[in-house]
């Protein structure tokens, strides 16, 4: 598995290529748990090149929920494959999580201006 | 640095020659009797009828004997301890009269002081101008160090095979204390449900790994059961305490308030509240009611499901479908999650069967892109419609055995039915007014 990090308008993306799942996992978490993030902003984790995502790899996303809500910042799911994303639907987690079909419109759908409240 | 022939004066080849010859000569006539007397080994020659003829110094002082007291007077087996006396009863001699010659046998020779001497003996027959026999020459060479070495092998051998039957000691109490874990994470036996019959499976996908998966079914009071089946994010011990904990949990939450939602709702609380920082721990699970009703036959079912895979109900007639409950998230990874219930109703020759995904993700290709899939359990479980709850799990448990190492993670199966032949023979369907 590999990281490829870069920073949008609305907050870091993290591109995760290859399989996610017990052996590699950790790096993911570790990886979330340096990206710093600020209040309000998103952090868009782009699965398109994701091949494999086990239960390792659900607590690895779970997790970085937990730390954006620490840092009361969001996460996007973008581009989820669709194995992926049937795992998602029996575990109920893609209500949790916000979804998007590729990392740009997880970025655009940040970026819209959003009325004050 | 070279030695450059031709530099240095060169002795002539006679003279050279003569001189060694010389010394060689001088050496053998000053040493025949020194070298036998003191050779670094002993040396002693005996009668036929094993009576010391001759014995070297060497060998004299080692046993710290007098040359008078032996020769004539004593035996070569005299000079050997009690263990050493009758092996050369035994065998040595007698094997020596057959062979004409032995070598290197261990044996143990007394001292004058009482301390022994553990030797290598080797011996031969001198023959005589007709063939007969005349005397045995013996060399007895010190074994001391060859003994000693010899123990020490022998002591870290043991030493070895001790620290082996300890750790096989120590792998039989672990598995021991592992499988008395095991046992209180599943229950030994499931409860008798009046008018309902109940089987279950279990496999874990590795014999010395406690399993992730969990179920079990548990009386509310006179009239209902409660029942749950699920599957704990990870494997091993921290595993095995979260399967603990939600199985003590649920029914615990169960006697307090027996509505499924409610109870999947306090353990979400619990283990969420267990998993502190960047650790998660979670389990799938469904939970559910079990009503029989004695005037009917039936058993009304409700339940709910965190994150499981959808329960299953196969009817008597073949129709076979999903329960669905969806919508509802994990079980603790969150600190708000929703549950939705979903009922039915269990007539003679239905069944629910909860299963855990190491059935339906068991690998049916070379990769993991090849599942067994939602689909094929639901197709299989129809092809067995009518069969009974035991029936149903020995055809899974078949299945199982068949995708082989494709079954990679632990796998839990309960099923739960209403008989349909003691149903049909029960009087209950006549008290229909």
């Amino acid at each position: 598995m590999k990281i490829a990090a870069r920073d949008a308008a609305t907050g870091p993306v993290l591109e995760i290529v290859g399989d996610l799942d017990y052996g590699t996992a950790h790096e993911l978490r570790e990886h979330v748990g340096r990206t710093a993030l600020r209040p309000g902003q998103c952090l868009v984790l782009d699965l398109s090149r994701l091949e494999f995502c086990d239960s390792s790899g659900i607590t690895a996303l779970i997790a970085a929920r937990n730390h954006a809500a620490a840092a009361r910042a969001e996460v996007a799911l973008a581009g989820v494959p669709d194995n992926t994303l049937r795992i998602l639907r029996i575990v109920g987690l893609d209500q949790v999580f916000a979804l998007h079909p590729d990392a740009q419109s997880a970025v655009d759908a940040r970026s819209a201006p959003t009325p004050r409240v | 640095m070279t030695f450059p022939l031709g530099d240095a004066p060169e002795p002539s080849e006679a003279q050279d020659a003569a001189s060694t010859d010389a010394a060689f000569t001088a050496l053998l006539e000053d040493s025949v009797d020194d070298l036998y007397e003191s050779a670094p080994c002993g040396y002693l020659s005996t009668l036929m009828d094993g009576t010391i003829a001759k014995i070297n110094a060497t060998l004299l002082g080692r046993l710290g004997l007098e040359r008078r007291d032996v020769v004539g007077h004593q035996r070569f087996a005299d000079l050997l301890t009690v263990g050493g006396k009758l092996y050369h009863e035994t065998h040595f001699a007698p094997l020596l009269q057959m062979k004409g010659a032995i070598s290197g046998i261990a044996l143990e020779m007394k001292k004058a002081d009482g301390g022994r001497i553990p030797v290598l003996v080797s011996s031969v027959v001198k023959h005589g101008g007709e063939g007969e026999p005349l005397l045995i020459r013996t060399t007895v060479f010190d074994a001391c160090d060859r003994r000693a070495y010899e123990e020490e092998l022998q002591r870290r051998k043991q030493e070895a095979e001790r620290a082996h039957r300890q750790a096989e000691a120590d792998r039989a109490r672990l598995q021991e204390a592992l499988a008395a874990l095991q046992q209180s994470l599943l229950p030994a036996s499931l409860p008798a449900v009046p008018g309902v019959e109940t089987a279950t499976y279990y496999h874990t996908a590795a014999p010395d790994r406690l399993g992730g998966d969990f179920y079990d079914l548990f009386a509310l009071d006179g009239e209902r059961w409660a029942f749950f089946l699920g599957d704990v994010c990870g494997k091993g011990p921290e595993a095995a305490a979260v399967t603990s904990l939600t199985r003590y949990t649920l029914r615990a939450a169960a006697l307090h308030d027996p509505d499924p939602v409610t109870a999947l709702t306090t353990l979400n609380t619990v283990l969420h509240e267990r998993c502190t920082g960047g650790d998660p721990r979670y389990c799938t699970a469904i939970f559910g009611i079990l009503t029989p009703d004695p005037e009917t036959g039936r058993a009304a079912v409700e339940v709910a499901s965190g994150g499981h895979p959808p329960a299953l109900v196969i009817r008597a007639d073949g129709g076979t479908d999903f329960l669905p409950t969806p919508g509802g998230l994990l079980v603790g990874a969150l600190p708000e999650a929703s549950f939705t219930s979903a009922t039915t109703t269990l007539g003679p020759g239905d069944t629910l069967l909860l299963y855990t995904d190491g059935l339906t993700e068991a690998r049916t290709g070379p990769d993991r892109a090849e599942l067994y899939g939602d689909r094929a359990l639901l197709d299989f479980v129809a092809g067995h419609a009518g069969a009974s709850p035991q029936g149903m799990v020995e055809a899974l448990t078949g299945l199982l055995e068949s995708l082989g190492d494709g079954v990679d993670d632990d796998t839990a199966l309960l099923a739960v039915g209403v008989p349909r032949t003691l149903a049909s023979s029960r009087p209950a369907t006549d008290h229909r007014r």
